[in-house]
């Protein structure tokens, strides 16, 4: 037996994620690759990070279709946006592929769009012969990654470079260790797990049982050990670990205290309150937790409008 | 400390001194334990840090009960309790650590002359209804209550929360508040169908280590030891 929590109402859920896309909307700009950017292959794949947590993540919202019409047509817009502008049809991912051909990133931003339809033919066909040799499957990278790699082929529906289920058994989730020896890169690194394993929160059911149980049991110590430190980023994306659950908590009095960290443009501060500075280095800091923000929203109102929360 | 007179020893130093005593006799260490020995008869500070034990004074007699019925031993336990009877207002962790003291007063000094008082009233309707965060804070105020025997309706009760005390004990420990966490992982200890997931014996074992010492911390994690073979 456990003492459960209030789950939120559905306009606090949704609320959050409103004013984050406003946000992101107002800012998309900021996501624009410079010439100096294009210039270095370490330093574009550097800057094509935040393209593809954008797409991920506006791709959430056009999935879930719990966002109203309006916002519907503006993730489009910025799905779009993405796409047509900050990656030129695809072209800025095939260049980077010939720059750096063994690297995973093309491949993992591509298969987003590939999901939604868009095609660069030139790129898949540069990606099949990486991917068939022996290097693509030896390239060391932290577990958690390996199934990040995983699902982008799966996305693509392509065949599988490892067997799925050996690398989940690999990471630190995998494992199921001592919860108490949870620290922010071990948190950070079994989010990730959760939305690899999930496509983003699309499949939630694809959690095998006995991690949904450590999960449940011990996801609402973390989150309320990130809430009193403040961590916002961490947060945002634990409530996205709970709302991938089977009965999510939705636990109203965290999400409250979520909401109200956000600030008034809709940008939500990574720990504590918004930094300050100019556009460009305070959109450096706060675009990625205000894209959780955005991703935790859309997922907790889909799962509160199809009332299966714990509570 | 303000109602310290000039050159008494302060309360927290009696509490500690007092600790260790208790957490060397449950590891097997140090001399014979006697609660006169450490506490005195006729002592404010030593009745003072009875008070805060609770229980845990008495907790190395549930090994073997080598008391003298009659001798300082009961003496000193007689004042404690005579000096600090839970008033009308008392928190419910006051009556339930003072219940808890009587409760090993009768099952690990019996034979006494006179009989013990009888152990009071103490409401049991938060151990359901609190929150987990509020349940484990309160739980590691009463962790002198898991020793053998006493407060069987409280542990029947905690048995139904072990997932909830399991969080609490995951909080505790990110938060680095060894003492919560000691307390909240003894009385898992004494728990059935605690979650294998948590890892409570390395637990134990990292609060123990990590609290650099601190005597009360000790006397938890010797108790789950001694007493629910928890830990290492």
């Amino acid at each position: 037996m456990t003492v459960t929590a209030a789950p939120a109402p559905p306009a606090l859920l949704h609320g959050v994620g409103d004013r984050a896309l406003t946000w992101l909307d107002k800012h998309r700009d900021f996501f624009r690759l410079t010439d100096e950017d294009r210039a270095t292959g370490a330093a574009l794949i550097e800057r094509l990070k935040p393209i593809g947590e954008l797409a991920i993540n506006m791709q959430v919202l056009f999935r879930e279709g719990v966002a109203g019409s309006r916002q519907h047509a503006r993730a489009g817009q910025l799905l779009d946006f993405t796409w047509r502008e900050l990656l030129d049809g695809g072209n800025v991912l095939a260049a980077l592929q010939h720059q750096e051909p063994l690297s995973p990133v093309p491949l993992e931003v591509y298969a987003t769009f590939h999901e939604l339809g868009h095609r660069h033919p030139a790129l898949e066909a540069a990606l099949e012969v990486p991917r068939r040799t022996a290097t693509w499957t030896a390239l060391e990278m932290v577990p958690n990654r390996r199934l990040g790699v995983l699902n982008a082929e799966r996305k693509m529906r392509l065949p599988p470079s490892a067997d799925f289920d050996q690398a989940l058994a690999a990471t630190w989730l995998g494992r199921m260790p001592e919860p108490w020896t949870v620290q922010h890169h071990i948190a950070y690194d079994l989010t990730h797990t959760v939305f690899h394993i999930t496509n983003w929160g699309e499949a939630p059911e694809r959690i095998p049982p006995a991690l949904a149980d450590y999960l449940a049991r011990y996801l609402p110590a973390w989150m309320e050990d990130w809430a009193d430190l403040e961590h916002w980023d961490l947060l945002g994306e634990l409530l996205v670990v709970d709302a991938c659950l089977p009965r999510p908590t939705l636990d109203g009095a965290m999400w409250e205290r979520y909401a109200a960290a956000q600030s008034d443009s809709g940008a939500m501060p990574i720990q504590r309150g918004m930094p300050a500075g100019d556009p460009e280095v305070v959109f450096d800091l706060v675009h990625h937790p205000t894209l959780v923000a955005a991703f935790a929203s859309a997922m907790a109102t889909s799962r509160s409008l199809s009332a299966d929360a714990a509570g | 400390m303000a109602e310290q007179a000039q050159g008494a020893v302060p309360l927290s130093a009696v509490i500690a001194d007092a600790a260790t005593g208790v957490a060397l006799a449950l590891r097997g260490e140090g001399d014979p334990y006697a609660v006169s020995r450490i506490l005195r008869q006729g002592d404010a500070a030593s009745l003072a840090a009875l008070r805060v034990l609770g229980a845990d004074a008495l907790a190395p007699y549930a090994l073997d009960h080598r008391v003298c019925p009659g001798g300082d031993d009961e003496m000193v336990v007689r004042q404690a309790l005579t000096a600090y009877p839970p008033g009308t207002d008392a928190s419910e962790v006051s009556v339930w650590s003072y219940r808890g003291l009587v409760e090993a007063s009768h099952s690990y000094l019996s034979g006494g002359a006179e009989p013990w008082p009888q152990p009071p009233q103490a409401a049991a309707g938060w151990v359901t209804a609190d929150p987990w965060p509020k349940l484990a804070h309160r739980v590691s105020q009463l962790a002198a209550l898991a020793l053998p025997g006493l407060a069987p309706g409280l542990a029947d009760d905690l048995a139904t929360r072990t997932d909830d005390l399991a969080r609490g004990f995951v909080r505790a420990v990110r938060r680095r508040d060894w003492l919560q966490a000691a307390g909240v992982g003894r009385w898992l200890s004494r728990l059935p169908k605690v979650p294998q997931t948590l890892g409570l014996d390395a637990g134990l074992a990292f609060v123990r280590q990590m609290s650099d010492g601190e005597p009360r911390v000790a006397v938890h994690v010797a108790a789950a030891h001694r007493f629910y073979g928890r830990g290492w």
